[in-house]
């Protein structure tokens, strides 16, 4: 499978019930997260699986393309 | 220059799993730290909070007031259309079958317990990784009030739920599949009447890959919510729970509901791991995914996979044996024993209705599955 894009995502604390779904479902090794018990909105996500996209009750999660320079950043 | 504290046992995180875990291993005479990095433990809700009377029995906590939301007599079970399966256990028995608690209270409670059987409670403690010594200890670093702390100890049992930090550092395969992790959303509720049974609804028309359900909360409030599986599913739990609300045969029931709290989770519909030992690590409660893969219960089965825990560690630490994860496997094949044997057969069971292409043939499997799940003569009572 080609590699996919790492995308940065967006938290939409309006919507957020702070249930912690989705970082129970995240792959990362290390805690890719929120001090509010969210998936990490500060960096971008290089696996991109969109698995806690999927399971928030509420899609309060969406996601953007990281640009270059966050890319960059990353490394 | 941090100080450093000696424990026979580090606890990481104070749910119904840990904290009996940690009682049970104090009251064999163990000195043990129970860390939760919240403020209010339970706190926030992700769980509906149905328990059986037996659960509380074996785990030894008498129900209370303090958390007890409502006493639990039986169950009625729905198919898509509302045709309905009921076994009000009021028929044979006057006492409750369970209880419906509120989770804030009862794991406060059941920490209070830990703490009265001698354990130390740190709140607003995160753990945030070990160093392993070559005398078979580890120090355990914690961030307590925002200040680094370390404890010195033979075992850290990892109580720290579905996203376990300490599986994690011990190398163990915690990650769970999107299609195995319920997408729950449950909503407190007022005017809606109940009459001490757990209503359940099966069918791939309100909760794909799941259930709904109404419970009773006590005076005079309810709890309705699903779990969805997203892999069958491409819209959210919200949409379904208002599909469910707006448009099932319940929805005349549920019209002029009001909504007092919205709750929700992810509730693991797995097989438990294969592996919850590492270096001086073991896993409890959700971290080891100690939870009913039928019902996504995971009171019950914290409860005792903690007493398990508990009690093994207590038998384990005066031994002196280094906590290798050799040794540490004893604990995993008392759990298998007592209870992990029991949750591989319902996920065989689960896996099998879900594999079930045609849908009106998996509604009825289902729905069969969790009516006989109820009944008196189930062979799953106990779990």
């Amino acid at each position: 499978m080609p590699k996919r894009p790492p995308v940065v995502f967006y938290v939409n604390w309006n919507a957020c019930i702070k249930c912690g779904a989705c970082i129970g479902v995240c792959p990362h090794e290390a805690g890719f997260t929120t001090p509010f018990d969210t998936i990490a909105v500060d960096t971008p996500c290089d696996i991109a699986c969109m698995a806690c996209e999927k399971i928030c009750p509420v899609t309060a999660i969406t996601s953007r393309l990281a640009t270059e320079a966050e890319i960059a950043a990353m490394s | 220059m941090v100080q450093t504290v000696e424990y026979d046992v580090v606890v990481v995180g104070s749910g119904p799993a840990g904290s009996t875990t940690a009682r049970v291993a104090a009251e064999r005479g163990l000195r043990v730290l129970l860390v939760d990095r919240r403020q209010e433990l339970g706190s926030p809700i992700q769980c509906s909070g149905a328990v059986s009377d037996n659960a509380l029995n074996e785990a030894g906590v008498r129900p209370n007031d303090e958390f007890v939301s409502t006493p639990i007599y039986g169950f009625v079970t729905y198919d898509t259309h509302g045709n309905a399966t009921t076994m009000d256990y009021r028929l044979y028995r006057e006492t409750p079958l369970g209880y419906v608690v509120d989770r804030r209270r009862f794991d406060r409670y059941l920490m209070t317990m830990a703490e009265r059987a001698g354990v130390e409670v740190w709140l607003k403690t995160d753990a945030k990784g070990y160093t392993p010594h070559e005398d078979g200890t580890v120090d355990v670093h914690l961030n307590r009030f925002g200040f680094p702390q370390q404890v010195r100890t033979r075992v850290i049992v990892g109580a720290d739920g579905l996203q376990s930090q300490v599986g994690k550092w011990g190398g163990l395969r915690t990650h769970i599949k999107l299609s195995e992790l319920a997408s729950c959303l449950q909503l407190v509720i007022d005017h809606v009447e109940t009459d001490g049974l757990l209503e359940i609804v099966a069918g791939h028309e309100w909760a794909p890959g799941g259930y709904a359900w109404l419970f009773p909360k006590g005076h005079g409030y309810a709890e309705v919510g699903l779990g969805v599986i997203r892999t069958i599913t491409d819209k959210d739990a919200r949409w379904h729970l208002d599909h469910f609300m707006q448009n099932s045969f319940m929805a005349e029931r549920l019209k002029n509901c009001r909504i007092l709290e919205v709750q929700g989770g992810g509730v693991p519909l797995a097989a438990p791991l294969k592996k919850q030992v590492a270096d001086n690590i073991i896993l409890v409660g959700d971290a080891a995914r100690h939870v009913n893969p039928i019902t996504g219960g995971g009171i019950h089965t914290a409860l005792r996979g903690g007493i398990i825990a508990g009690t093994f560690l207590g038998d384990f630490i005066p031994t002196g044996e280094r906590p290798t994860a050799e040794a540490l496997t004893c604990y995993h094949e008392r759990w298998l024993d007592e209870l992990g044997h029991a949750m591989w057969k319902l996920y065989e069971i689960k896996t099998d209705i879900f594999r079930e292409q045609s849908i009106p043939r998996r509604d009825q499997r289902l729905y069969d599955t969790l009516a006989s799940y109820f009944s008196p003569h189930s062979e799953f009572r106990k779990v």
